[in-house]
C-alpha cells in the first residue's frame, strides 16, 4: 500500500503533556491574572511564529490547489490561458458513466481489500515471531522493513525488468523446469493486477510488520505474565491478550492501508508506463486521472477527476474515523473523557 | 521583538513561496540589440543529435555575439506535458520543438506561438519547400521544419535471407506470409512497443491511410469525429492483421527506444526482423547496437497496399520535425530558426539523427541505404498525411492510441476505436 507518510500516531495523549515547548511560560497555574494578560502578546507570536510558516504552505500548497482544481472542474480546459468555456457538471457526468473510470475505481477497490487480506495476516504473523527472542532478530527486522524504504521507481523498474515475459522471473522458471508456470506477468490482463498485488504486498508488508512490533511492544509483559502464571498457553495469550491489545495499531494500519489504495499511482505508473494500464487492467483512479487530464491536454476534466478522487477518499475516511477509529481516537480528537 | 521575528518569518516564507511559484520575468520580449538569451527545448537527450544541438548553438552564438542560447533536452515521452506546462506558466522556452497537426494548433489558438510568415528568409522557404506547409494555420506559418520523418517498415536484411525471403513484400498478404517464413525459422517477425502506445497506434495510422482518402482524413481534422465507414474498415483490417500473432512477445510492456529491450533495442540486436517507425529510426537503432554503430543490414519497404480502400498507393503516414518560437521570443529566434535550416546545418543534422533532413538542398548527404529507399519513395508519394495522433490533437490522439493498444491487446474491437475517438470530445 503507497501510505501516507505522516505517522499519524493517535494514541490517546492526555490534555495536560501535549502541550508545545512555549506553552510553559502561561502553564504554571498560581501565577495569577496579572501576568497571564502580561504574557498574551508574546504567546500569540510565539504562537504564529511557529505556526505561521506551516500554515502559510498548507494553505497555498493543500487547500488553494483543492479549491481551484474545484474551480477548473466546472470548465472545459485544455490548459492553456484563464479557462472560459463554462460547462457546469458535463465534466462529472462523463467521469461517473465512463466505463473506464469505473474499472479504474473496480480496481482501487480491489487493491483496497486485497491489501487488508493479505497483509494484515502475514504482517501479524512476522511481527508476533518477531517479538520472541530469536537469533538475528535484528537482521530479520532489517531485511523485511528493505522494500518499503526503496524508492517507488526504484521497486517499480526492478520488478518490471524481472517480470517481462523474457525477463529473470520466467528465466528462473525455466532453469528448475517450472517453464510451464511461465506466463506473461505484466501484459495478461488476467493475471497482472494479481502480479501487481503481490509487488504492492512485498513492499509494504515491511512498514505493516514495523508498526504491529512497535504495538507488541507496548503490551505490558505483567499482563502476559499473569496470564502464564494462570495457566494460559502461548497460543491462548496471543488470541486473548495480544491480539485485543494491538487493536488500535491495527485499525490505524488498516486506514493507512485504505487511504494509500485508493491513492495508488507510482507503482503503476513506473511499470505499466503512461498508456497501458487500463489494458493491462491495472490503472487506478490517479492513473486515469493523470492519463485523461494531463496527458491528453485535458485540464479542466483532469481537474473534475482530481475532485471525484479527493471526495472518495474524503468520504472513507470520514467513515472509517467515525465508525472504526473513534474508541482510538476517543479524547484526542473528539475532547471527550477518556 | 518577538512581534519582528514573527513579521520577518512571515515574510520570508513568502518570498519563498513568491520565488516558487515561478513569478520571474520572461526575459525582454521581442527586445533587440541588446543582449539576449533564448531558451531551446528538444528532444535529443543522447549522443550524436545532442551534440548536434549543441554544436549548432554555438554556432550561432559566434555569428551573433549577443545571443546566448540555453539548451534543454527534454526526454521525448515527457516533452507534450512539460511544454504545456511551461506555456501555461507564463514562461516558456523561447524555441520549442513542434510537429504542427491539431496539437501546434491548439498552442496558436491560445495565442502562445509566434506568427513567422515574415521572418522566413526566402533562402529558408526554397530550401524546405513544401514541408513548410505542415505548420501553416489559416493562411500564417508557425514553425521552421528540420526534419522529413515517413514511416514505413525497416528489417533486417540478414534475417529475411535467413527465412528464405528474397524480396520486400508490397501487399498485406506478402507481409503475412513473410510473417510466417520468419516465425518458422524461429525468428519474431514483428517489433512493436506498443508500450509507449504510439508505436502500435502507427499500425492503426496507417492502415487508415490506405483505407480513407486523403479528404476523409483531412475532414477529421476539422471535425475530430470518425463517422466515415473507412475508420472502420481500418480498424477490421488491423485486427484480422493483428489475428496472424505478427508481434514480439510482451510487446504491451516493450518500449519503443530505451534500451536493449526496446523494440528499436530488438531490431538492433536482431531479436526480430521489422519494425514499423518513422524516418529516425535508422539513428535510434544505431544508438542500440551492440558497438553503437549502424545497423549494417537495416532496410527499409513502403508500408504494404491493401486491396479495396480509397487511400492512393504510395501515399504515406509521416511527421515533420520542426521548431516554433513562443510568442513572447525575441526576434532572434526566428533567426536562429533560418539559421537551422542553412544547407551545411541540415547536412550535419541528418548525419548526426541519421534521418532526412528538411532542406532538399542537404538531401544530398543520406547515403545509408534504408534512407535513401524512404527518401525516394518520399519524394514519389502522392500525399503525405502527418501522424494521426498529432492532425488530431492531444486529447482526441491520446484516445485514439490508447483505443489500438486495447485492440492490440485483445480487448478491444475496430468499433471501440471509433468510440473512443468519439468519446473524447467529451473528456476535455
Amino acid at each position: 500500500m503507497a501510505f501516507l507518510r505522516e505517522d499519524t500516531q493517535t494514541t490517546a495523549i492526555a490534555p495536560g503533556n501535549s502541550g508545545p515547548a512555549g506553552v510553559s511560560a502561561t502553564a504554571p497555574a498560581p501565577a495569577g491574572p496579572r501576568r497571564r494578560t502580561r504574557s498574551k502578546w508574546p504567546a500569540r507570536g510565539e504562537l504564529a511564529l511557529l505556526l505561521g510558516p506551516a500554515l502559510i504552505v498548507f494553505i497555498a500548497f493543500v487547500l488553494l490547489p483543492v479549491a481551484l482544481a474545484a474551480y477548473y472542474g466546472f470548465f472545459s480546459w485544455s490548459g492553456y490561458g484563464p479557462a472560459t468555456d463554462f460547462i457546469g457538471l458535463r465534466n462529472y457526468v462523463t467521469i461517473l458513466t465512463d466505463p473506464d473510470f469505473h474499472q479504474a475505481l473496480s480496481h482501487n477497490a480491489f487493491i483496497v481489500v486485497m491489501s487488508l487480506v493479505v497483509q494484515g495476516p502475514i504482517a501479524i504473523g512476522v511481527a508476533l515471531l518477531l517479538n520472541r527472542k530469536l537469533r538475528f532478530q535484528s537482521l530479520i527486522r532489517v531485511l523485511i522493513f528493505v522494500p518499503y524504504v526503496i524508492s517507488e521507481v526504484v521497486v517499480g523498474l526492478g520488478w518490471s525488468l524481472m517480470l517481462q515475459s523474457n525477463g529473470a522471473v520466467n528465466d528462473l522458471l525455466d532453469k528448475v523446469g517450472l517453464g510451464a508456470l511461465a506466463t506473461d506477468w505484466l501484459s495478461n490482463p488476467s493475471i497482472a493486477i494479481w502480479t501487481l498485488l503481490v509487488i504492492i504486498t512485498w513492499k509494504y508488508v515491511g512498514f505493516a510488520v514495523i508498526l504491529f512490533l512497535a504495538g507488541l511492544q507496548g503490551i505490558p509483559e505483567e499482563i502476559t505474565e499473569a496470564a502464564t502464571i494462570d495457566g494460559a498457553s502461548y497460543w491462548q495469550i496471543q488470541r486473548h491478550i495480544v491480539l485485543p491489545l494491538m487493536g488500535p495499531t491495527v485499525r490505524i494500519w488498516a486506514f493507512l492501508s485504505i487511504i494509500g489504495s485508493l491513492q495508488l499511482f507510482d507503482l503503476v505508473w513506473i511499470i505499466w508506463g503512461q498508456y497501458v494500464a487500463s489494458t493491462a487492467g491495472t490503472s487506478t483512479m490517479a492513473t486515469y486521472m493523470v492519463a485523461n487530464g494531463r496527458n491528453a491536454g485535458s485540464y479542466g476534466y483532469g481537474s473534475a477527476v482530481a475532485v471525484v478522487i479527493f471526495l472518495i477518499s474524503l468520504i472513507v475516511a470520514l467513515v472509517y474515523q467515525r465508525f472504526v477509529l473513534r474508541r482510538d481516537t476517543a479524547g484526542a480528537i473528539t475532547g471527550g473523557n477518556i | 521583538m518577538r512581534f519582528t521575528k514573527v513579521v520577518a518569518g512571515s515574510a520570508a516564507v513568502l518570498l519563498g513561496l513568491l520565488a516558487l511559484s515561478g513569478c520571474s520575468s520572461s526575459g525582454s520580449p521581442s527586445a533587440s540589440g541588446g543582449d539576449v538569451t533564448l531558451t531551446f527545448w528538444h528532444n535529443s537527450t543522447t549522443g550524436a543529435g545532442k551534440q548536434y544541438w549543441e554544436d549548432t548553438a554555438a554556432a550561432f552564438e559566434k555569428l551573433h555575439p549577443n545571443v546566448k542560447i540555453e539548451i534543454q533536452a527534454v526526454q521525448n515521452e515527457e516533452m507534450d506535458g512539460k511544454l504545456q506546462t511551461a506555456l501555461n506558466s507564463g514562461d516558456a522556452p523561447d524555441i520549442f520543438m513542434a510537429r504542427g497537426g491539431g496539437k501546434l494548433a491548439d498552442v496558436v489558438k491560445a495565442g502562445q506561438a509566434m506568427d513567422i510568415t515574415s521572418g522566413i528568409s526566402d533562402a529558408s522557404k526554397s530550401a524546405v519547400g513544401n514541408s513548410l506547409s505542415a505548420f501553416a494555420i489559416d493562411g500564417k506559418n508557425y514553425g521552421m521544419p528540420v526534419a522529413v520523418l515517413p514511416s514505413g517498415i525497416f528489417y533486417s536484411s540478414d534475417l529475411f535471407t535467413k527465412a528464405g525471403i528474397t524480396t520486400p513484400p508490397t501487399t498485406i498478404d506478402g507481409l503475412e506470409k513473410a510473417d510466417a517464413q520468419l516465425t518458422a525459422a524461429g525468428i519474431d517477425p514483428i517489433a512493436v512497443g506498443a508500450k509507449d502506445a504510439w508505436p502500435a497506434a502507427h499500425w492503426y495510422y496507417n492502415f487508415a491511410l490506405r483505407a480513407c482518402s486523403q479528404d476523409v482524413l483531412n475532414a477529421a481534422a476539422e471535425s475530430r469525429k470518425f463517422d466515415d465507414p473507412c475508420w472502420l474498415t481500418a480498424g477490421k483490417n488491423l485486427q484480422a492483421f493483428i489475428n496472424t500473432n505478427p508481434f514480439n512477445d510482451g510487446f504491451l510492456t516493450t518500449a519503443a527506444q530505451q534500451g536493449a529491450g526496446s523494440s528499436a533495442g530488438l531490431l538492433a540486436n536482431h531479436q526480430a526482423s521489422m519494425e514499423l517507425m518513422g524516418a529516425w529510426d535508422p539513428g535510434v537503432i544505431a544508438s542500440l547496437t551492440p558497438d553503437t554503430k549502424p545497423l549494417s543490414d537495416l532496410k527499409w519497404f513502403p508500408f504494404p497496399d491493401v486491396p479495396g480502400g480509397a487511400g492512393e498507393s504510395g501515399a504515406m503516414m509521416g511527421g515533420v520535425d520542426g521548431f516554433s518560437c513562443w510568442v513572447n521570443a525575441p526576434k532572434e529566434c526566428v533567426d536562429f530558426l533560418n539559421f537551422m535550416v542553412e544547407k551545411s546545418n541540415q547536412e550535419a543534422y541528418a548525419t548526426a539523427f541519421q534521418t532526412l533532413p528538411a532542406s532538399q538542398d542537404a538531401q544530398s548527404v543520406v547515403t545509408d541505404p534504408a534512407l535513401k529507399d524512404v527518401l525516394a519513395a518520399y519524394n514519389k508519394a502522392p500525399y503525405v498525411s502527418v501522424w494521426l495522433d498529432t492532425l488530431y490533437g492531444q486529447s482526441v490522439g491520446n484516445a485514439l492510441n490508447v483505443a489500438v493498444v486495447d485492440m492490440f491487446a485483445g480487448k478491444g474491437d475496430a468499433q471501440g476505436i471509433v468510440d473512443a475517438v468519439n468519446a473524447a470530445a467529451a473528456k476535455s
